[in-house]
């Protein structure tokens, strides 16, 4: 707790943010199904700069690591999984454009 | 011993992924079955020393007498039960040989994943336990590649991504507070920390990852699409057992347990409750497809169970588990009734359907039952817990609420004797003339449901009379 250098701390911080408004802005603005899954990337990495910082901060490193070691492999598994999907729906639309998604309604 | 309840489907699963893959896919199907009846044998009896480890009770009430003490035993009984009727309609759905070997992998999988939400203890592994279900649920809702199905997966797979999102900010920010992850860690650093501004931003942002997976009002727009466009059998899963674990269990097991109750999380609750069970409801009486209308009616009921939880008594706590447990019952039976009319006609449009009662007499009356059940008519299950609800809303002076919930219950009778109507009863059309009764596997899956709901809701007034007693 005492060696935390607190600039640091404030620059990942802004980092963090940073990377939180690049993952929403790809989410919803972007409407392209990859952009998108690119946006989740991004925010789940904000979240792991989140989890280290916070390990740091508290002297918990050990756990920090353990847990992001984990986080990044279910981080892979979620992306595949999606990528399938957005193949797929590729292969049925012929286009990336999330706003020809109109097919459910109701 | 508890930890054979997620190690066990694994093992099995990786065993059957070895080779002899020939073999593995004659006898899949059966393994699956037998170890989805195993657990809920096991649950229902109880008979074994090692429910003792945890068997502090989640509130005073809880000890229900139909073979359940805890939380996690209720949810470990509904995945039991309705992996198996999963399973058993699936047989009609997918075809022998490979896809149903990978349904049933996928299945397992998944069950796996719901049994470790229920015995989790702390709140990354209830994380990544919630993972491992939604991950095995996207795969499962595009399972037959069809157009409609990626696009409610995608859905599925973006909202989730969110919530997953916001439950992880939410765990950095009480990793910062406590430095640790486990539930009593997590509770006592919250207690000791006043209420600043970053336990209550941790705080909201966990409770909204939940009410994103689970489709309360304001985020539900993925669960209508991705309940009617996956496959039945997938559609039962997911009522019964998939998104409830996922999002209603995990939510009360983390306020109950971890936040502790405190009035703005009760009030949070209370409202999205009630604007759950209001939107939901009104929201059915537009559709058209069968399946569509029992996803929004599941977002009531939804509704039901959060504004239960809401109330912050022992009473409201069981009211909530109660009516948990019978939605998994009813919902699950209703999703085996539209399969099966599916089956049988290849349409789940209602205004084409009529008259199906007399062709169709087990499906007609276990489906009059579990609409009953859901309106609240005595003496079915559905009835008495939302009584409770009722009762723990009234006693703790919710006095607008209670009168909300009366009401919507009076709504959802309204739906649901619609959608029999429509359905079932009148005359029978000439292009329904020679439709006949479902397969023998899902006649059964329906049976045992409605016996289900028919038998808690009778045994229960013995049991309400042991809880006011003691």
């Amino acid at each position: 707790m005492t060696s935390v250098n607190p600039y640091l701390f404030f620059h990942i911080f802004i980092v963090t943010i940073m990377l939180f408004v690049m993952g929403f802005y790809c989410i919803f603005f972007t409407f392209n199904l990859v952009r998108a899954l690119i946006g989740v990337e991004l925010l789940i990495k904000a979240v792991t700069l989140l989890i280290i910082t916070a390990g740091y901060v508290t002297g918990h490193m050990a756990l920090a690591q353990a847990i992001v070691i984990t986080l990044i492999v279910v981080e892979v598994v979620f992306i595949v999984v999606a990528t399938g999907v957005v193949i797929g729906l590729h292969g049925h639309n012929g286009t990336l454009d999330t706003r020809k998604l109109r097919n459910l309604k109701g | 011993m508890l930890s054979f309840f997620i190690t066990t489907p694994l093992i099995v699963l990786m065993i059957l992924n070895l080779p002899f893959r020939s073999l593995m896919k004659r006898i899949v199907f059966v393994v699956g079955l037998s170890l989805a009846l195993i657990q809920a044998v096991l649950v229902a009896l109880a008979i074994f020393g090692f429910w003792d480890i945890y068997s502090i009770p989640v509130s005073p009430m809880l000890r229900f007498n139909i073979g359940v003490d805890n939380l996690s035993l209720l949810l470990l009984l509904c995945n039991g039960m309705v992996v198996f009727i999963t399973m058993l309609v699936s047989r009609s759905f997918i075809e022998e040989g490979e896809k149903r070997f990978n349904f049933t992998s996928l299945l397992l999988l998944s069950f796996a994943g719901v049994n470790g939400i229920a015995l989790a203890r702390d709140i990354f592994s209830l994380y990544v336990f919630i993972e491992v279900v939604s991950i095995s649920s996207f795969i499962l809702i595009c399972f037959n590649k069809d157009r409609d199905a990626f696009e409610g997966a995608f859905k599925y797979i973006i909202l989730s991504a969110i919530a997953t999102i916001f439950m992880l900010t939410s765990i950095a920010l009480i990793f910062l507070v406590s430095g640790d992850m486990s539930f009593e860690a997590v509770r006592a650093a919250l207690d000791n920390s006043a209420h600043t501004s970053l336990v209550l931003m941790a705080i909201g942002l966990f409770l909204c990852g939940f009410f994103i997976k689970a489709g309360v009002v304001p985020f539900h727009g993925w669960l209508a699409d991705a309940y009617t466009s996956a496959s039945a059998p997938v559609s039962v899963y997911l009522a019964g057992v998939s998104t409830k674990a996922v999002g209603v269990y995990a939510l009360i097991r983390i306020v109950v347990t971890v936040f502790g109750f405190d009035t703005p999380i009760n009030k949070v609750l209370l409202f999205a409750g009630a604007l759950s069970v209001v939107v939901g409801a009104i929201a059915t009486l537009t559709q058209t497809d069968f399946k569509r209308m029992l996803a929004y009616s599941s977002i009531s009921q939804i509704g039901y169970i959060v504004l239960a939880l809401g109330i912050a008594t022992p009473l409201g706590i069981a009211a909530a588990a109660f009516h948990f447990f019978n939605h998994a019952v009813f919902k699950s039976l209703l999703f085996v009734n539209a399969a099966t009319l599916e089956i049988a006609t290849g349409t789940r449009e209602m205004d084409k359907l009529g008259g199906l009662a007399q062709r169709m007499p087990v499906t007609g009356v276990t489906s009059a039952l579990a609409c009953l059940s859901i309106a609240g008519v005595p003496p079915l299950a559905g009835f008495w817990s939302k009584l409770l609800i009722i009762i723990a809303l009234w006693s703790s002076a919710h006095y607008n609420y209670a009168l909300i919930a009366a009401l919507a219950s009076l709504l959802t009778l309204g739906y649901m004797l619609l959608l029999q109507r429509k359905v079932f009863f009148g005359s029978v059309g000439d292009h329904l003339a020679r439709i006949k009764e479902g397969e023998w596997n899902l006649i059964i899956c329906a049976i045992i449901l409605a016996a289900v709901t028919v038998g808690v809701g009778v045994l229960f007034p013995f049991n309400l009379c042991k809880l006011i007693i003691r």
